[in-house]
């Protein structure tokens, strides 16, 4: 029996947890609306978070879920596609998982190509462990292990993304929750590696970059005639900000896609291996090779 | 005779392991025992390595003691192998350079007819094949076929030289000597055996348990186990990852698993360290996955091409928090193979991480193996059971393991509960993907379904649960029992006066030295655990109290294994045979070294 799909078949008895007036809300609701859009189910899905209040998002789509360890969503979300390309995959973190204690993971998730979708809470601030600086978080930035604020420049997760061949790189905001959930969608269509980073205001920790200060900033790239297959405008916006000083606009949207084959299509066995059954015979045949 | 023991020297880059692994399998095709040894530096050219091949007519599973045969691609090579040698030893070299005086050296232009034979010196190596044949006795037959084995990927015409050049070294041993090799090895009793390295035997163990997913980031001594299953991965169905870091190999192979693939991760004792926080989540989301980890002298980097058995307390501790796990040590290719096949079965019957704990000897080492001892386990339990879809096939199945797989009739839409409580502490498993029921894995403390809590009564209950595996698992291990199979008896009397045990490698070692003593009428017998986790307290306390006095053989400073007797039975041993300079015991040293801790001369 199958039943209509709303945004009520992905609820989870988990308890929210966050602030009121966190970010993530905007982003949970976004994700939802996506995956019913996109007609799944709750069984056909899973989603890989990592440790944070970002990572929560797991337990609270109602789905699937793996909620594992800070930084290492990716490599799950790898291990779970590859063992079966049939589910449809999701890894959840924040700026500290996937930019900070990830990278290098985020890294060669974009050269791998994996055909999953890649949410970033961006908040330009470690939540969960109370105010310190993130890899995001902005120039003069003070927090409590930096008084007198971050010394280096922020983390650029669009630039790097095109560094490193990814084949879908977008930018959302959580307080625009339509944008967000087209992106999302987007990014569930994509054949690839489909990374979106959200700013996320943290209501919290960081008084700087509130939702007025973003609305103030963000424009929809589809408005302005962008076009996300050339490599080079793609460039020219992922570098628009953040910037080493100064004010800049923000952009969001898609920023750059290209096709390219996704990692779990790559010479592999032709079934998802869960299924494949054992084969004794194999054995039998490699122990002639020590004869 | 009996036996005979041949070194191969040469510089790195030679293809050593090409004279040594052909030798070996052309003598136990013949029907003889072939133990070969690896000594390797850390290096990719300029160093000199060396292997010791021991041909006997009766199972071998460490070095002899000294060589009667000593193949040195460059003479200057030799006389760092003299102190090994027995007193009328041939050396086969090169007809260039100086040697030590007072060798029986038979100078041959090796690298000439490398030249000549195979149009090209790399080909040395295939001479010294031929060339040593030839003084053992024996013909080239079946060589050509290894060498199109061998050489399989580098073309026909590679093969035919190599082949030209084997020919050339055996003719020129032939007519150029005229006399004969003074060794003649008795003929042996023929019978079905291979020879395998115990990272292969390892890597094939896994493939026979039907492993899919395998992963890893270059490390000696794992590398082999790893390329082993990337050579075989289109064959076998499997998904192998060289990953970024080892700590998404073992993430990798975690995500996997939930997925509902056999998952194993392959490294040495430094990249188990990045391994140990997935380790841990391992434990605390129920998730089966072996860990196939190597050790070789530590601590850091250490002595990347040799080996020691230093990281076993290590192992057992290894990851933060509480969690069930077993610890295995195969001592050779035969049990690694089992070894294997052993882990996948308890960790998926205890949904938890077992670590396959070899020492890098083992792992390099070539062992000859009876066929029959290879054997696939239908103790395994089938992992394509639980997937929809999935093909049922045969009924070869345990049914104990099945039991958990299927969604219980009736179930009602997004009902389970992934880690709901039962006595066993194993609850039913079900993968991602079954319609209409959710999967959660979490690393928080959870609740039965799955979800993050902070009740201290479900914290209680859970850790209860998880901990409550361990008596299961250690009914899934066999016991030790006390063995010196190599050489006399099958078992040893009871009374026993000093019992020595061993994990690893060192079985061969000790069995034989161990062997030696009670042929001098020396009360010992030796116990070699295959698996340290965990512990066979029960066991090895009634083996003990059999005998007077207990000691430990040893690859470590600090006597790990003594300790482990020590706190998990209270048995304090009389001493410990130890060696920690990277290179594995010697059957005299132990021998030795034994000697001194049993004591007093027998009646």
């Amino acid at each position: 029996m199958r039943t209509v799909l709303d945004m009520k078949s992905w609820s989870s008895p988990a308890e929210v947890t966050w602030c009121p007036g966190c970010g993530n809300f905007g982003i949970l609701n976004a994700l939802k609306a996506a995956l019913v859009a996109a007609k799944l189910e709750p069984w056909q899905v899973v989603v890989v978070g990592g440790i944070g209040q970002s990572g929560k998002v797991a337990q609270y789509v109602g789905a699937n879920f793996l909620h594992g360890l800070h930084g290492r969503a990716l490599p799950h979300a790898l291990g779970v596609k590859l063992a079966n390309p049939e589910l449809k995959v999701i890894a959840v973190g924040g700026d500290g998982d996937m930019y900070g204690e990830g990278g290098n993971h985020l890294l060669h998730a974009f050269r791998r190509n994996l055909d999953i979708v890649c949410l970033v809470h961006n908040n330009g601030v470690y939540g969960l462990t109370k105010g310190q600086a993130a890899p995001t978080s902005g120039p003069g930035f003070a927090t409590k292990n930096r008084p007198m604020g971050t010394l280096v420049p922020a983390f650029n997760p669009l630039a790097a993304g095109l560094a490193m061949g990814g084949s879908f790189i977008a930018r959302g905001f959580a307080g625009d929750i339509k944008h967000l959930t087209r992106l999302i969608g987007d990014a569930l269509q994509h054949k690839g590696f489909g990374f979106i980073d959200i700013l996320q205001p943290c209501v919290s920790f960081n008084h700087v970059n509130t939702f007025a200060w973003y609305r103030e900033r963000v424009y929809d790239l589809a408005f302005e005639g962008h076009n996300s297959l050339d490599p080079d405008a793609a460039r020219a916006r992922a570098l628009e900000w953040p910037v080493e000083s100064g004010d800049a606009r923000i952009p969001t949207g898609i920023i750059y896609r290209a096709q390219r084959a996704p990692y779990e299509s790559c010479g592999r066995p032709g079934k998802p291996v869960v299924r494949l059954k054992s084969d004794f015979g194999a054995v039998k045949r490699a122990l002639k090779d020590f004869e | 005779m009996n036996e005979l023991n041949l070194i191969v020297a040469g510089h790195a880059g030679q293809g050593l392991q090409v004279i040594s692994r052909t030798l070996g399998r052309l003598l136990v095709r013949a029907g003889y025992y072939v133990f070969v040894s690896q000594d390797v530096m850390s290096r990719i050219r300029g160093g000199h390595n060396s292997a010791r091949v021991r041909v006997s007519t009766r199972p071998r599973a460490a070095d002899g003691d000294k060589a009667e045969i000593l193949i040195a691609l460059d003479p200057a090579l030799v006389a760092r192998y003299v102190a090994d040698l027995a007193p009328d030893a041939v050396v086969v070299t090169d007809v260039a350079g100086d040697l030590p005086e007072g060798l029986n050296a038979v100078r041959l232009p090796l690298v000439d007819l490398a030249r000549e034979h195979g149009r090209d010196p790399v080909m040395v190596n295939a001479v010294a094949v031929g060339a040593t044949l030839a003084l053992v006795g024996l013909e080239l037959t079946g060589l050509a076929d290894l060498f199109a084995r061998e050489f399989a990927r580098k073309g026909e015409d590679v093969v035919r030289r190599n082949m030209a050049a084997a020919e050339a070294g055996h003719r020129a041993v032939v007519e150029d000597m005229k006399r004969s090799c003074p060794y003649k090895l008795a003929t042996p009793e023929p019978g079905d055996r291979l020879l395998i390295s115990g990272a292969e035997a390892l890597a094939l163990g896994a493939i026979a348990a039907n492993v899919r997913v395998v992963t890893g980031y270059p490390m000696s001594p794992a590398t082999p186990i790893v390329e082993y299953c990337f050579r075989h991965a289109q064959e076998a169905g499997l998904i192998v990852e060289q990953t970024e870091d080892e700590v998404s190999a073992a993430n990798l192979a975690i995500g996997a698993a939930f997925a509902g693939a056999r998952a194993m991760t392959c490294t040495a004792g430094g990249g188990f360290c990045l391994m140990n926080e997935a380790l841990s989540l391992a434990g605390m989301t129920e998730t089966p996955l072996v860990f196939c980890v190597g050790m070789r002298p530590g601590p850091a980097t250490g002595m990347a091409t040799r080996t020691a058995q230093a990281d076993v307390l290590f192992a057992i501790y290894a990851g933060h928090g509480e969690f069930p796990r077993a610890v295995l040590t195969p001592a050779d290719a035969g049990q690694a193979f089992q070894a294997a096949q052993d882990a996948f079965r308890i960790a998926e019957k205890f949904q938890t991480p077992v670590i396959i704990l070899f020492d890098q000897f083992m792992a390099d080492a070539l062992w000859t193996v009876e066929r029959n001892e290879l054997r696939v386990d239908n103790r395994q339990g089938r992992q394509e059971r639980q997937v929809p879809g999935a093909e049922r096939t045969d009924g070869q199945e345990n049914r104990q393991e099945r039991q958990e797989r299927q969604v219980p009739e009736g179930a009602k839409a997004y009902t389970y509960r992934r880690y709901e409580m039962n006595q066993s502490g194993v609850s039913p498993r079900l993968l991602p993907g079954t319609p209409q029921q959710l999967v959660y894995a979490d690393s928080d403390e959870h609740t039965e379904a799955g979800h993050i809590t902070e009740s201290a009564a479900m914290r209680v209950q859970m850790v209860d649960k998880r901990n409550a595996k361990t008596a299961g698992i250690r009914q899934e291990l066999t016991e030790p029992k006390v063995e010196v199979k190599v050489e006399v008896e099958p078992e040893a009397e009871a009374e026993d006066e000093t019992l020595v045990f061993c994990f690893g490698s060192s079985r061969g070692v000790v069995a034989e030295a161990v062997a030696r003593l009670r042929r001098k009428g020396r009360k010992v017998a030796m116990v070699h655990l295959g698996h340290v986790w965990p512990f066979p307290a029960e066991a090895v306390a009634a083996l003990a109290a059999k005998s007077q006095k207990v000691v430990t053989v040893e690859q470590n400073f600090s006597g790990q294994l003594a300790q482990l007797l020590l706190q998990e039975c209270g048995l304090r041993v009389a001493g410990t045979v130890r060696r920690y300079d990277g290179r594995q015991f010697a059957v005299a040293e132990v021998e030795a070294g034994l000697e001194e801790l049993v004591g007093g001369k027998a009646g």
